[in-house]
C-alpha cells in the first residue's frame, strides 16, 4: 500500500514521481523529503522517517534516492526489499542505474512501475516475468569518446584492442529483444574491492578495511550453468590456511543464494545458474591484515611561518604497487586553513595539475606508475590577523585547519586482497551461435584513504 | 555503489547530465530539437500534430515526450483530447504510454476521460488475457465517480475470468473501487469471498491484500479457506506471501488457544517434532496433556517453515514474526538463524532486523545467545547500527558470556567514533547493574577509563560510575577520592556536576576531602556552568548540615554568591537552601528535618532498555519500527481462553482427505506446473499481440 514512489537525484531533483493512490499531498512531498534528509547531520539518515502521518522509506543507490511513502502500517521489510528490487530492475532494463539513464528512459521507467505496482500493491518484481509485459525499448547512451574509437580498427578490421572491452560495455540493458543476437551471449564478471585506510600522522597504520564483491552480469539465457574458479590459496577466517604460500585470506564471505558451494571447499570453485541480469555472487571483507603493502604512502612536510603567513607544504607521494601496475585518476585532497589565497606550485611532472578549490588543495595525478615517486611543493599565503611575532623563521607545528589529506584513486587489474578469478567456464553452449564472450575485470578503488598530517 | 557505474560516471556521467538538463525533452527524438527555442505552447502544438499523424513512430515519440513531461512535473493536461484518441491504438507500446497518461490526468479531466471508457469495455472482452487484464487495471485506476457501476460490473466479470492473471487484476481492482466509493463495500466483499475460494497461487496473494484493506475484520471469510491458503503458501509469489502470513498470524491468534502454557517437558521431544505428521500426531496423543495443539495451528507453523529460506527479506521477517507470535516458545528458536542471516544484507535491512531482534532479545534471551558474535560491532557500521548492536549485546549479556563481552567493549571504547564510545560506556554500566557478579569488575574498568585522554570518554564514565555507586550503598571511598582528584582536570559540566553530587551524598564517608572540594569550588564558583553551580550549592548545604564547624563560612559565602547570580534558578535554589538550613527566628518546623531532607536515601536510577515498551506492537510492522501506532495498524488479539469451534474450517470431507495425505507435495508440484504452463501461454499471447 504504497502511496507514492519517487526517485531523486543526489541534488534533490525529482527524476521520477508517481502517485499511486491519489491520497497524498502531491509533488511537494518529494521536496519535503529532501529537506528532511538534508536537515539531518552527516549521512546518518534514518531508514524510516515520519512526517505528519506519512512515512518515508528510502535507500540510496548509485547516488540516487529511491523513496516510497506510505501512510499505513506495512512491513518495512517489504518496502526496503521492494526498493532494492526496483533498483536491480531499473538497472537490468535501462543498462545501469544513474541520473542520466533514468532521465533518458522515463517512459520505460513509468511502464515498469505500472507493471510492478498497481495502486501501491506489488504485483511482481521478477525480471523474467516482467519481460512479457514491457514494450518500451531502453535508450542506451553511446558516449562519444576517443577511448571507444581506439577499439575500432582501420576499415573496421578487428584489432588486438578488441580483446579489451570498454568499461561501459556492461552497462547496457539486459532485455533488448530487438537488438542483434550476436551481442547477447556475453558474461561480465567484476571483482571489485573498496579500500578504506586510515594512517596516523607518524606514518603508522591505524585501520585498513577491504570490502570486496564479485559481481556478475549475464546476458545469457537464464539458467545456463557456469563455474567460477577463484584463487586456490583463498581462505576464510583467521585460523584456516591453505597451501604453503602466504595464502589469500579474508575475514568473512557471503554468497548469493543461487551459488552452489559443492566444490568450494575442495577446489574453490563456485557453481551457479544465474538469472539474466546482474547479481552479486559473493561478498567478502578483510580488515587489519593486508597481504600486500598499501598502494600509496604520503610523506608530507609542512613549514609554517606565522609571522608572514607563509605556508609551505611539501608532499611526496610514493606508489608501492608492483611496477607493472598503475593507478588511475589519483586525486589528493588537502583541506587548507581558512582564507588561503595564492598558490605557487612546483610539480615533478607536467601532466599533474594542482589547484585551490573550496578551501582545499586539489592535486590531480592522472596516472601513477607502480614504484614511482612523485612530489609537489606548494606555497600559499594565509592572510589573517598577524600572529604573535614569529619565534624563529618557521615552526613545524601546522596551522589550524590543515589536513587530513585524503586520496582517491582507481587501481585497474589489481585487488588488494590478492583474490583473482582463475577461470570462468560455461557449461552451456548456445545453439547455433558463436561462443559466448566472457569478460573478467579486477578493480580496486578507494573508499576513504585518509592520511593525517 | 557499484564500481561499474562508478567508473562509468567518471567518464561520461557529468557531461551527459548537463546536456540533458539543457535539452529537456528533446533528447528522445531528433525532430524535437527545434522545440528548444519555441515557447511551451508551441511545443505542445507540435506534440498535438505528432499525435494526430498517421505514423506510429511519430505518435510514439510524442507519447514518450509527454511522459517525460509528466516525470518533470510539467502540466500536460491540455493534451488530453489528443492523447485520449490514441487509446484505441493497435500499437501496444503507444497504448501503454497512453494508459500511463490517462491514469495521471483522468481525475482532472473527468468528462474527456469518459471518451476512453468504451474502448476499455471493448478491451475487457478481448481474447488476449494480457489486454483484458491491463484494460481492467487502467479502467479501475481512473478515479471518476460516474463509472463506478461500470467498474463494479467489470470486476465481477473479471473475477470469473478463466485466466488467473485477469482474476489477479480483478482482486487488485477491488481496493481501488473501494477507495473511490466505500458504499460498494458489501458487493465487493462478495467478490472477495468468491476470489478467496480461488485455487490459483497467482490470485491468493492479491485477494488477501484486498481482504486486508476492505474488510480485515471479516475473519469468518477465512475459515473455509484457511487450510487451502496454508497449503498454497509456498507457491504464492513472494509479495503475496508476506501479506498472507501477516493475515494468518492475526487469524491464528483469534482461533487457537495459546500454546505457551506448556511446561518444559515438551523440549525433550522437540527434536522429533518435525520428522513427520504421523509421528507428531502420535506424540500429541501420547502426551496426554491438557493442551494439544489444534492440527490446523500446526499446519500453519509447519507450512511456513520452508519460507525461512526465502531470498526476500520481507518473507523471512514475516515468518519470523509468525513464529514469534503464534508458535510454542520451544520452537521459536529456529527463526534466530534466519534473522542473523539477514544481517548480511544492505544496511537499511540490517537496521530494521536489528530493531526487531532487540525487542525479541529482551523477552527471550536464549534465542540469540548462540549468535552473540554476529552482533559484534564492525568499524564500518554506521552509528545507528552500532548503537542497536550494543543494545542487543547488553540484552544478551549473562554470567557466562559477560567476560568476553567486556573484553569486546574494551576495544569499542577505544573507537574513533566518540558518540559510539560514549554509548559503549553506558552499555557497560547497564551490564554492571544487570549482572551482579561483574559489578565490581565493571566499576574498576570504568575507573581506569577515568584516566583516558579523551574528555568525552572520561565524562561519560563519571556519569555512569555515579549511577553505579548510587545503586550500591557499599563503601567506595577510594573511587570517590579518585574522582575528587579529577575535578581539577575535567571540564565537561555533566561530569563535574556528577562528581560533586557524589561527594555530597557520601560526605560523611570522605570527611577530609569534602570540605576541601567545597573550598576549591567556592573559588571557581562564578565561572562554572549553571548545572555545576546548583550542585556546588547542594554540596555546601549537605556539608553545612554534617560538618558545620569547617564549612559554615564557606557555605555562607557560596549562598551570598548565589544570591546575586544571573540565573534565576540558582537564585531560587539559594533562597530555598538558606531558609532551610540556616537557623533563624522565622524558620519553621521544616529546618529541623533539613538533614533528613537533604541526606535521604535516594532511589537508584533504573538503567533500562529503550526497547522495553516496543513489544506491544506486532513485530515486523512499521508501527514497531517507528514505535508509534501507524494508521491501519491491526492489533494482535490475545489468545482466546477457549478455542472457537474448529469445525468451521472443515471444507468437504473429500477435499480435506486429499489435502491431508502425504501426497500434498505432489499436489503442490502439480499446481506449480500448471502455473508455469499458464505463464508460457501468456508469453505466447504477448508475442502474438506484439506482432499484430
Amino acid at each position: 500500500m504504497i502511496s507514492q514512489f519517487f526517485i531523486l537525484s543526489s541534488k534533490g531533483d525529482p527524476l521520477i514521481y508517481k502517485d499511486f493512490r491519489g491520497d497524498s499531498g502531491g509533488r511537494d512531498v518529494a521536496e519535503l523529503f529532501y529537506r528532511k534528509l538534508t536537515g539531518l547531520p552527516g549521512d546518518e539518515s534514518p531508514v524510516v522517517m515520519h512526517h505528519d502521518g506519512r512515512h518515508f522509506i528510502h535507500i540510496r543507490h548509485s547516488g540516487l534516492y529511491l523513496v516510497v511513502t506510505t501512510s499505513e502500517n506495512i512491513s518495512p521489510f517489504s518496502l526496503l526489499e521492494l526498493l532494492s528490487r526496483l533498483a536491480t530492475l531499473l538497472g537490468d532494463y535501462c543498462g545501469s542505474l544513474g541520473e542520466g539513464t533514468i532521465s533518458r528512459n522515463v517512459a520505460l521507467v513509468y511502464e515498469l512501475l505500472d507493471e510492478v505496482l498497481d495502486y501501491g500493491y506489488v504485483q511482481t518484481t521478477s525480471t523474467e516475468m516482467l519481460r512479457n509485459f514491457i514494450q518500451t525499448e531502453a535508450v542506451v547512451s553511446k558516449p562519444f569518446s576517443l577511448f571507444d574509437l581506439s577499439s575500432v580498427g582501420l576499415f573496421g578490421a578487428e584489432t588486438q584492442q578488441n580483446k579489451v572491452a570498454p568499461s561501459s560495455a556492461a552497462s547496457r540493458p539486459v532485455l533488448s529483444s530487438r537488438s542483434d543476437q550476436s551481442q547477447k551471449n556475453e558474461v561480465f564478471l567484476d571483482v571489485v574491492e573498496r579500500l578504506s585506510v586510515l594512517i596516523a600522522s607518524n606514518g603508522s597504520l591505524l585501520k585498513v578495511d577491504v570490502q570486496g564483491e564479485i559481481r556478475l552480469k549475464s546476458f545469457l539465457p537464464s539458467g545456463s550453468e557456469m563455474r567460477i574458479g577463484l584463487t586456490e590459496e583463498f581462505c576464510v577466517g583467521k585460523s584456516e590456511l591453505r597451501g604453503y604460500g602466504p595464502g589469500i585470506r579474508v575475514d568473512e564471505v557471503s554468497f548469493h543464494s543461487s551459488v552452489n558451494l559443492d566444490e568450494f571447499e575442495s577446489h574453490r570453485i563456485l557453481r551457479l545458474q544465474p538469472p539474466q541480469g546482474e547479481l552479486t555472487v559473493m561478498r567478502y571483507q578483510l580488515s587489519d591484515d593486508l597481504p600486500s603493502p598499501l598502494p600509496f604512502r604520503l610523506f608530507p612536510s609542512v613549514q609554517w611561518d606565522r609571522g608572514s603567513g607563509r605556508l609551505q607544504v611539501y608532499l611526496k607521494l610514493r606508489c608501492d604497487l608492483p611496477s607493472k601496475s598503475q593507478a588511475l585518476n589519483v586525486r589528493l585532497h588537502l583541506p587548507l586553513p581558512r582564507g588561503v589565497v595564492s598558490l605557487s606550485q612546483e610539480l615533478s611532472s607536467p601532466e599533474q595539475k594542482a589547484e585551490l578549490a573550496e578551501g582545499a588543495l586539489r592535486w590531480d595525478l592522472p596516472r601513477v606508475q607502480g614504484g614511482s615517486q612523485l612530489s609537489g611543493l606548494f606555497q600559499m599565503d594565509v592572510p589573517g590577523p598577524p600572529g604573535p611575532p614569529s619565534h624563529g623563521l618557521s615552526t613545524s607545528a601546522p596551522p589550524l585547519g590543515l589536513g587530513p589529506a585524503s586520496l582517491s584513486f582507481e587501481l585497474p587489474r589489481h585487488t588488494c586482497s590478492g583474490l583473482q578469478v582463475r577461470f570462468l567456464r560455461l557449461a552451456f553452449r548456445p545453439c547455433g551461435n558463436a561462443n559466448p564472450h566472457k569478460w573478467v575485470r579486477h578493480l580496486s578503488h578507494s573508499d576513504a584513504y585518509v592520511i593525517r598530517i | 555503489m557499484s564500481s561499474n557505474s562508478f567508473s562509468y560516471n567518471e567518464q561520461s556521467g557529468g557531461g551527459e547530465a548537463t546536456e540533458l538538463g539543457q535539452e529537456a525533452t528533446s533528447t528522445i527524438s531528433p525532430s524535437g530539437a527545434f522545440g528548444l527555442f519555441s515557447s511551451d505552447l508551441k511545443k505542445n502544438e507540435d506534440l498535438k500534430q505528432m499525435l494526430e499523424s498517421n505514423k506510429d513512430s511519430a505518435k510514439l515519440d510524442a507519447m514518450k515526450r509527454i511522459v517525460g513531461m509528466i516525470a518533470k512535473g510539467k502540466n500536460a493536461s491540455e493534451l488530453f483530447p489528443a492523447v485520449v484518441k490514441n487509446v484505441a491504438s493497435k500499437n501496444i507500446e503507444i497504448k501503454k504510454l497512453v494508459y500511463v497518461y490517462l491514469v495521471r490526468y483522468a481525475e482532472e479531466q473527468q468528462d474527456l476521460a469518459l471518451l476512453s471508457i468504451s474502448t476499455f469495455q471493448r478491451a475487457l472482452k478481448d481474447p488476449n488475457q494480457l489486454i483484458r487484464a491491463s484494460a481492467l487495471r487502467v479502467l479501475s485506476s481512473i478515479r471518476v465517480p460516474i463509472i463506478v457501476p461500470i467498474m463494479m460490473l467489470a470486476i465481477k466479470e473479471a473475477s470469473a475470468d478463466l485466466s488467473p492473471y485477469v482474476r489477479k487484476n480483478a482482486a487488485h481492482a477491488i481496493q481501488k473501487l473501494y477507495s473511490l466509493d466505500p458504499e460498494q463495500k458489501e458487493m465487493l466483499i462478495e467478490v472477495i469471498e468468491k476470489l478467496l475460494k480461488d485455487k490459483s497461487t497467482l490470485v491468493a496473494g492479491s485477494v488477501v491484500m484486498a481482504f486486508e484493506e476492505v474488510c480485515p475484520d471479516r475473519i469468518d471469510l477465512i475459515h473455509k479457506n484457511y487450510r487451502k491458503l496454508c497449503n498454497l503458501l509456498v507457491d504464492v509469489e513472494e509479495w503475496g506471501q508476506v501479506v498472507i502470513i501477516h493475515m494468518l498470524t492475526r487469524y491464528a491468534r483469534t482461533q487457537f488457544v495459546s500454546p505457551w502454557k506448556e511446561g518444559d517437558e515438551l523440549e525433550d521431544n522437540e527434536k522429533n517434532f518435525y520428522e513427520s505428521d504421523d509421528d507428531q500426531k502420535e506424540k500429541t496423543d501420547k502426551r496426554k496433556k491438557p493442551y494439544t495443539m489444534d492440527p490446523d495451528h500446526r499446519l500453519l507453523i509447519r507450512n511456513t517453515k520452508p519460507l525461512l529460506q526465502s531470498r526476500n527479506a520481507a518473507v523471512v521477517m514475516a515468518v519470523a514474526q509468525l513464529y514469534w507470535h503464534i508458535s510454542p516458545k520451544s520452537e521459536a528458536g529456529i527463526i534466530s538463524k534466519s534473522l542473523v542471516r539477514l544481517l548480511r544484507s544492505n544496511r537499511e535491512v540490517q537496521y530494521i532486523v536489528l530493531q526487531n531482534i532487540a525487542t525479541m532479545s529482551i523477552q527471550r534471551k536464549g534465542m540469540f545467545e548462540p549468535y552473540l558474535k554476529s552482533f559484534y560491532v564492525r568499524s564500518t557500521d554506521p552509528t545507528m547500527i552500532k548503537t542497536l548492536k550494543l543494545e542487543i549485546l547488553t540484552n544478551l549479556a549473562n554470567e557466562a558470556n559477560i567476560s568476553t563481552l567486556l573484553r569486546e567493549f574494551q576495544t569499542y571504547v577505544k573507537s574513533q567514533d566518540k558518540q559510539f564510545a560514549a554509548a559503549t560506556i553506558q552499555t557497560i554500566g547497564r551490564c554492571a547493574t544487570n549482572i551482579l557478579e561483574v559489578t565490581d569488575t565493571c566499576l574498576n574498568g570504568l575507573v581506569c577509563l577515568l584516566s583516558n585522554r579523551d574528555e568525552i570518554v572520561v565524562a561519560e564514565s563519571v556519569v555512569v560510575i555515579k549511577k553505579l555507586l548510587q545503586m550500591q550503598p557499599v563503601q567506595h571511598g577510594e573511587i570517590i577520592k579518585h574522582m575528587a582528584k579529577l575535578l581539577d582536570s575535567i571540564t565537561v559540566p555533566v561530569a563535574r556536576a556528577s562528581i560533586l553530587w557524589l561527594i555530597g551524598e557520601n560526605c560523611e564517608r570522605v570527611p577530609k576531602i569534602a570540605p576541601d572540594v567545597l573550598r576549591k569550588m567556592a573559588k571557581s564558583f562564578t565561572s562554572e556552568d549553571d548545572l555545576v553551580k546548583l550542585q556546588i550549592l547542594n554540596l555546601g548545604a549537605k556539608l553545612y548540615l554534617t560538618n558545620s564547624k569547617q564549612t559554615k563560612l564557606l557555605t555562607q559565602y557560596l549562598l551570598n554568591l548565589g544570591k546575586y547570580d544571573q540565573n534565576y534558578d540558582i537564585r531560587d535554589r539559594t533562597r530555598f537552601i538558606r531558609q532551610l538550613i540556616v537557623p533563624n527566628e522565622k524558620s519553621g518546623a521544616l529546618s529541623k528535618y533539613a538533614k533528613k531532607i537533604f541526606l535521604a536515601q535516594k532511589p537508584a536510577p533504573l538503567l533500562e532498555s529503550p526497547f522495553k515498551d516496543r513489544d506491544h506492537f506486532q513485530l515486523g510492522t512499521l508501527s514497531h519500527t517507528l514505535n508509534i501506532k501507524a494508521t491501519g495498524y491491526l492489533e494482535l488479539s490475545n489468545w482466546p481462553e477457549v478455542a472457537p469451534d474448529p469445525s468451521v474450517r472443515n471444507v468437504e470431507v473429500i477435499e480435506l482427505a486429499k489435502e491431508w495425505t502425504p501426497a500434498g507435495k505432489a499436489k503442490q508440484e502439480n499446481s506449480a506446473k500448471k502455473f508455469y504452463s499458464e505463464s508460457e501461454e501468456e508469453e505466447d499471447s504477448s508475442d502474438s499481440s506484439s506482432d499484430s
